[in-house]
């Protein structure tokens, strides 16, 4: 490969989508073929791209590209190991959602508009997992929640523009006080490379209640998108919004930029141990760990489908945050490896929810009886997903929570195992019985609104596919997990590196 | 080069008035060979320092003497621009909007009028300049019509008093020290009773024509009556000449001690500025009284920037200060351009307009998004280089928390005017009728200023570069 080339490539990761997205703006709604064509391109060129960076980074090297920007903090996209986790993960998964979207909203209005802030959102977010500072970063961070509010309210329905009003006020706020403490730790230590084990070590002395507010400031903010506790209320009524959009919310974008974006000031930023020095881990555990358990309890009481996976959302976030603020090597393993296994299990029960209320018209719980036999392959990867989100191995989740349990024990907290183990129990106490309705109980009463989608499937192949796909992509992410394929290898890859530096 | 910026627009009123049937395209011709001799100017000013000219070979101290410098030539390219955009827009709906035809003659003056005030170094010269300004300001209100004879009124009233004020001011300075240009009097300059008084006079005839808060009661009214060309042009140029003045008058003739007893006037009127704007600007039902609102806010920013600025004479609130003129008005153009054509075309001037507006006419409500959130200060546009240079000056002062937290709530306010209209543009649209075919090349020309804030990104390093090299 050319240095040309690599200069580049993290911009035209970007521009992969970014460019598609601005072309299907300008579509007419009748442009079917030449929109879905377009998408699908997209999605095609981007996956190239970044499997040309991961096979480079892997070997060992560093993408960097910068523009011009403001005095002391450049416009910076840098491709290393962390980002290339995210990279690859909104990649794979915006395929799925993609070709998920396209069916189910066919017939649909406004169709053009939609795909074209579907893909404004997934440069944002690739845009924010390739950010090599914080000003980059803050600067996608904005563009992710501006290009996410119009899919929230593509319905244009009173609740959905309410859901929308909702999370603008949280994450426009959030970005403001982003902002503000970006500002405050460039006043400090300018806005320099996010580097493994920080920046901030050398200004500790002297400056430390001005650093716990500029980590305070952008941990609040970064906790709003991530749904971290008191900050959490826009998720569940964002639910409104057209399944494709949850999935993207939940498992693609708008969460993982959150939950990202903490590893990225834990470990990038301030450094493991300028996190020590000011003692800020903590707090922030106490905050994931009460996250956890509040959001298994309160999906406990959902009896719609999507406000019980969103608070489900809410709770295993959470995880991430929690491996992330223990600060030791393996708990870290845990936390990585569970932004990629979070996003894959959810998003595949997000789809099957979705399958369920394009074909069948169920929302609420209740009406699931029996669905087993009506949609059997969806059920099965509902169940897949479950089981995962429960840590029952052999699926992904088991891996992560495993390494989270390892972690902890390793920095002596065990009482998060405690919380880990009564997580685990709520998750069993609202996904099994969800199981148990659409494979045991027999049917009640007719389908809400049964459509027929497909004459062969049990809905339509576009809906099915992309569950299928991630369902067995969780299965395999949890059998292989020891090969150097899986992300588990490559979040230890990361890990390495980060603890290596000193 | 100056000489002719300002010869040109002098002409071209008088070629219109001549001939009236070709106005438009002689304005178009002037604001656009302006803009080159604009941007000539900008690229000498930059290779070989300030230029000045000495008109008609008298001496220094009895000719009327132009200056330019890094940031007036670039104030002049941008009225060159803004004057080509609005003419361009006016020229494409003047017939659906039924735009009178002394819109070209007139704006015309007014780029001169503008041009002559960003060149002027001395306090009588500016005097005409205002003056210019404040008339032909007022008849292009009046191009409205009948509803807007009362706003256009009011607007010359208070903005002859302004001109009083000033003049009042300038008056008392004379007789104290028989001269008028701002170095020669900056460097004889004590700070006694007498330019105290000539000062505070001075200053306030130009917080009103600059309609700076509590003095803005006009301009929402004004601005929201006229034309939307006109508006543009209003709130994106004609309000920040007499700010201009005033940033001149107090960074470059006020006495130390005089500097620290208004500093924190003018801090606390911008911050009542952006607070009690915005407000209104959420409450208002009207779409073009909320941008014109947002004006007053906006300028607070300005008027916050100088405040910090004197108190605490770091130069990154002087690069706030003339960033956030600079995109304001880029953004304000876009918006009042924006909001007018899609007014124009739906028929309606309550906000409530908007709703839908995303699917019926999407260019220009994404000019309007686009434009607001500079005025928000979303990254990377205009808006958020000029914030982050205000930010970066508080923080770096240190201890200055309460200025933080009231930056937050402004900008907190302005995401809310902002995303009430495009929520509701969101809305499903009301069914239009089937021949509904929005004009495409306005909304373009709304989108173009929007598009050039955002850009001021690309360029913030040599924009930096540029207005760092001035105290003013």
């Amino acid at each position: 490969m050319s240095p040309f080339w690599q200069q580049y490539l993290p911009l035209s990761i970007i521009l992969s989508s970014l460019l598609p997205g601005l072309i299907i703006f300008t579509l007419k709604e009748t442009q079917v073929k030449l929109r879905i064509s377009l998408n699908l391109f997209g999605v095609g060129v981007k996956l190239l791209l970044v499997l040309l960076m991961w096979q480079a980074v892997k070997a060992g090297q560093q993408f960097y590209f910068s523009l011009p920007f403001l005095p002391g903090a450049d416009l910076v996209l840098q491709g290393d190991a962390l980002s290339l986790l995210f990279v690859v993960l909104s990649s794979v998964l915006w395929l799925a959602t993609t070709i998920y979207a396209i069916g189910y909203l066919e017939q649909s209005p406004l169709r053009s508009r939609f795909f074209g802030y579907f893909s404004l959102c997934v440069s944002a977010t690739v845009g924010l997992a390739l950010a090599g500072n914080l000003v980059t970063f803050l600067l996608f961070y904005e563009l992710l929640t501006l290009a996410t509010f119009p899919l929230v309210v593509h319905r244009g329905t009173p609740e959905s523009l309410a859901a929308g009003r909702r999370y603008l006020a949280y994450t426009l706020s959030g970005g403001v006080i982003l902002m503000l403490g970006v500002a405050l730790l460039h006043s400090l230590v300018q806005s320099p490379l996010f580097t493994p084990g920080g920046y901030v070590a050398a200004a500790v002395s002297g400056n430390e209640g001005l650093l716990m507010l500029a980590f305070a400031l952008m941990i609040m903010v970064l906790g709003v998108k991530a749904a971290l506790l008191p900050l959490h209320g826009w998720l569940p009524q964002a639910m409104v919004a057209p399944a494709p959009v949850s999935a993207l919310l939940h498992a693609v974008a708008v969460v993982k930029a959150g939950a990202f974006g903490i590893i990225r000031l834990v470990y990038d930023v301030f450094g493991v141990e300028s996190m020590q020095a000011l003692q800020l881990a903590q707090p922030l555990m106490l905050l994931a760990a009460a996250t956890i358990l509040y959001g298994s309890w309160r999906a406990l009481a959902q009896q719609d489908i999507k406000r019980r996976l969103a608070y489900s959302t809410i709770s295993q976030v959470s995880y991430i945050t929690l491996g992330v603020a223990m600060l030791g090597p393996l708990a870290a393993v845990g936390g990585l490896v569970h932004l990629v296994h979070q996003g894959v299990m959810k998003i595949t029960l997000f789809f099957c929810a979705g399958n369920f209320a394009e074909t069948l018209g169920i929302h609420k719980i209740r009406e699931l009886n029996g669905v087993g036999r009506r949609m059997p392959v969806t059920a099965m990867a509902f169940t897949l997903g479950a089981l995962g989100m429960i840590g029952i191995p052999p699926t992904a989740g088991f891996i992560s929570k495993w390494y989270l349990g390892l972690g902890a024990a390793e920095v002596g907290q065990n009482w998060l195992i405690l919380v880990f183990a009564l997580s685990g129990l709520l998750n069993a106490a609202y996904f099994l019985p969800v199981v148990y309705r659409m494979w045991f109980l027999p049917q009640s009463g007719r389908w809400p609104a049964e459509q027929r989608l497909s004459n062969r499937f049990e809905t339509h192949w576009m809906l099915l596919l992309p569950a299928i796909f991630t369902a067995i992509l969780l299965l395999l992410m949890g059998l292989f997990a020891s090969t150097e394929l899986s992300p588990l290898s490559w979040s230890q890859l990361i890990v390495e590196r980060e603890f290596r530096h000193d | 080069m100056m000489v002719v910026l300002l010869v040109l627009p002098l002409l071209g009123t008088l070629f219109m008035l001549l001939w009236p049937k070709i106005a438009p395209l002689l304005a178009l011709l002037t604001a656009s060979v302006c803009s080159l001799a604009a941007l000539q100017l900008l690229f000498l000013v930059s290779e070989q320092g300030n230029q000045q000219v000495l008109l008609a070979g008298w001496p220094s101290g009895l000719a009327i003497s132009l200056e330019a410098n890094s940031l007036s030539s670039l104030l002049i390219l941008l009225t060159a621009l803004l004057q080509l955009l609005v003419g361009l827009y006016a020229f494409a709906t003047h017939r659906r909007d039924k735009l009178g035809a002394g819109f070209w003659p007139l704006s015309c003056m007014l780029q001169l009028g503008l041009t002559a005030l960003w060149l002027s170094r001395d306090l009588f010269n500016l005097y005409v300049c205002l003056e210019l300004l404040g008339i032909v300001a007022v008849a292009l209100v009046s191009l409205s019509g009948d509803k807007a004879i009362k706003p256009a009124l009011n607007y010359l009233l208070l903005s002859l008093f302004g001109s009083l004020c000033y003049l009042l001011g300038v008056a008392i300075l004379y007789g104290a020290y028989g001269v008028l240009d701002i170095t020669v009097l900056a460097a004889r300059w004590q700070a006694d009773l007498p330019s105290s008084i000539a000062l505070l006079l001075m200053t306030l005839g130009l917080m009103l024509k600059a309609a700076l808060w509590p003095l803005h009661g006009w301009l929402p009214a004004a601005h929201a009556a006229a034309p939307a060309p006109v508006s543009a042009l209003l709130s994106a140029l004609v309000v920040k000449g007499p700010l201009f003045i005033l940033c001149l008058l107090w960074l470059q003739l006020a006495g130390a001690t005089q500097v620290a007893a208004v500093a924190p006037w003018f801090a606390g009127c911008g911050l009542a500025a952006l607070l009690l704007g915005g407000v209104s600007a959420l409450r208002t039902p009207f779409a073009k009284n909320m941008v014109a609102y947002s004006t007053v806010a906006q300028l607070g920013y300005a008027m916050l920037a100088l405040g910090l600025l004197l108190r605490f004479n770091q130069p990154l609130f002087a690069a706030a200060l003339w960033l956030f003129v600079l995109a304001h008005a880029l953004a304000k153009a876009a918006c009042f351009l924006a909001i007018g054509e899609i007014t124009a075309t739906l028929g309606g001037k309550r906000i409530n307009t908007l709703k839908g507006a995303s699917q019926t006419m999407p260019l220009a409500m994404f000019a309007f998004a686009v434009a607001g959130g500079s005025l928000i200060g979303l990254p990377p546009s205009g808006g958020f280089l000029a914030k982050w240079a205000l930010l970066q000056g508080l923080w770096l002062q240190g201890g200055q928390l309460f200025w933080l937290l009231a930056i937050v709530l402004a900008t907190l306010l302005s995401a809310a005017y902002v995303f009430r209209a495009v929520v509701l543009a969101f809305d499903r649209a009301d069914p239009v009728a089937p021949d509904f075919a929005p004009r495409i090349l306005p909304q373009w020309l709304a989108l173009l200023p929007a598009l050039a804030v955002w850009a001021m990104a690309l360029y913030s390093e040599p924009l930096l570069q540029l207005l760092k090299q001035e105290g003013l």
